[in-house]
């Protein structure tokens, strides 16, 4: 078995069972072989794709620049997204089904049109985007404690765990990203505050970056795809009870509660 | 009380002598109450100097400050007309200790009621060594009000309660920000101070409603620089 073979193993063993495993850096996977993590990625995704699930579009990581310092690294990330991690505006989430969940306010891009070029601008993405939807993204870890490096997380499918769409849609043209003010309230208290700019300057940005690199490596996004483009503040562990609301200025609000299984 | 007028002169010196002064309350158990009678006789010095009162600020206003200070209450400071710097006006470091930087929202009052809102920022520098204090202490020190900077006086917009908010140090930005952190709205800044000090609120105060970012320690030769979603850009320069 090779290293990308054993290492998505792992991580599917961490899903199946729900108990989250040690660091793949340095043991599976050579530190900072940033590929060998996104083969071991593709692996898990062909596997989930042949097992009918539907892939529906992709979430951008490691877009603020305090998180790049964090990781050492100065690119985003990417993770594949599938119809299954949709949970409905205002649902309640099982803390059962997931690991260590946190949760971050993102926008969400609805494209309108392909964007098959490995050069894009952020006009590129303007034109391509159909509407725009506040989401939260509840991110998960199947590494023990969150103790990842950007090989842990690239080869864990970028920490994806489940996300949350609004329903109202608005236009980019409407809408000032780069100012846009974001708070994340929990049980009404203000846990995460950001604005548009703290994803790499602008969440147009990590759309254009996202699309260069997927269409680099032959997967294209396209029209239909959703894009969760990156956090707009810090993300936040989960607690049960209470609600978490999220507010993007022009672009409304989505909600997410959590029950079930206490986190330790 | 001399034992008030003594730590008013204490950090009245620090001031002067943008020398930090160590902290104290352990040896005076200084209280909250107490503290703000410190205050008023810090102020008191500025004064005696000539310097004019022209508005209040808050401090402690997010969650994540008050968490990190153990409170649940803002704080209250004073503002003199020696602390206003011009919009896109020049501060020199060495007439500070180690001041820092915070993007905030600032009103001015009018017959007890909100007449306008600039993009603003607060130069604060704590008069204690290595801004390290306690609730008290911070309170004695006038909450460690230092400057501040106001873009242009406009209407209140609608919804001001979530525009995004950029600190830019030479074009990079270094803090980004809502103005949800700010009591979740700036604009509940105004009752916080009318419950405080609702008798300071004369017309044509300024008040300085607290910080929409972490601050951010000032370095020299830098062009600082605060964007307020719909309401504009307040700037300053450090010189080198």
């Amino acid at each position: 078995m090779t290293e990308v073979a054993r290492a998505a193993d792992v991580l599917r063993s961490a899903y199946e069972s729900r108990v989250p495993i040690a660091p793949l850096r340095g043991d599976l996977l050579p530190v900072g072989d940033v590929d060998a993590a996104y083969a071991v990625q593709r692996a898990q995704v062909d596997d989930w794709v042949a097992a009918g699930r539907r892939r529906i579009g992709a979430k951008i990581g490691l877009t603020s620049a305090a998180v790049q310092q964090a990781f050492g690294v100065y690119q985003p990330d990417f993770g594949v997204l599938f119809a299954d991690m949709a949970v409905p505006d205002g649902d309640e989430v099982d803390l059962g089904a997931l690991l260590q969940p946190r949760v971050e306010a993102e926008v969400a891009f609805v494209l309108g049109a392909d964007l098959p070029f490995e050069r894009v601008t952020a006009a590129d993405v303007i034109r391509a985007t159909d509407h725009l939807l506040p989401a939260i993204e509840v991110v998960d870890s199947r590494i023990a404690d969150w103790d990842i490096s950007i090989v842990d997380t690239v080869a864990d499918n970028a920490s994806s765990g489940l996300f949350v769409l609004g329903n109202q849609p608005r236009r980019l043209s409407d809408v000032d990203l780069r100012l846009a003010g974001m708070v994340l309230e929990h049980a009404g208290e203000p846990v995460s505050v950001g604005a548009g700019a703290a994803c790499l300057g602008n969440p147009v940005h990590a759309v254009a970056w996202l699309a260069g690199t997927l269409a680099a490596a032959g997967a294209p996004l396209s029209a239909g795809d959703v894009v969760l483009s990156g956090a707009l503040g810090p993300m936040v562990p989960v607690t049960a009870g209470g609600g978490y609301e999220a507010r993007i200025c022009g672009l409304g609000s989505v909600r997410v509660r959590f029950g079930g299984k206490e986190q330790a | 009380m001399s034992t008030i007028e003594q730590i008013a002169a204490r950090l009245d010196g620090a001031a002067t002598s943008r020398t930090p002064t160590a902290q104290f309350s352990a040896d005076t158990g200084l209280d909250v109450p107490t503290a703000y009678q410190v205050q008023h006789a810090v102020v008191a010095h500025r004064t005696a100097r000539g310097e004019r009162l022209v508005g209040l600020k808050l401090g402690l206003t997010s969650r994540a400050k008050m968490t990190q200070m153990g409170v649940d209450e803002v704080i209250l400071g004073r503002l003199t007309d020696a602390m206003h710097i011009p919009d896109s006006g020049t501060i020199r470091l060495d007439d500070h200790i180690h001041p820092k930087v915070e993007p905030e929202v600032a009103f001015l009052v009018e017959g007890g009621a909100i007449a306008a809102v600039a993009p603003a920022m607060e130069i604060i520098d704590s008069r204690y060594v290595d801004f390290r204090f306690t609730l008290p202490e911070v309170v004695a020190d006038n909450t460690s009000a230092s400057g501040f900077v106001l873009g242009a006086w406009q209407p209140v917009p609608d919804g001001i309660d979530n525009l995004g908010v950029l600190l830019e140090f030479d074009g990079q930005t270094i803090q980004t920000g809502s103005t949800a952190a700010i009591l979740g709205d700036p604009r509940r800044a105004l009752p916080e101070v009318a419950r405080l000090a609702g008798s300071e609120l004369t017309d044509g105060s300024v008040l300085l409603a607290g910080a929409a970012t972490a601050a951010v320690p000032l370095r020299a030769a830098t062009h600082v620089r605060v964007t307020v979603d719909r309401l504009g850009t307040a700037s300053l320069r450090v010189a080198p």
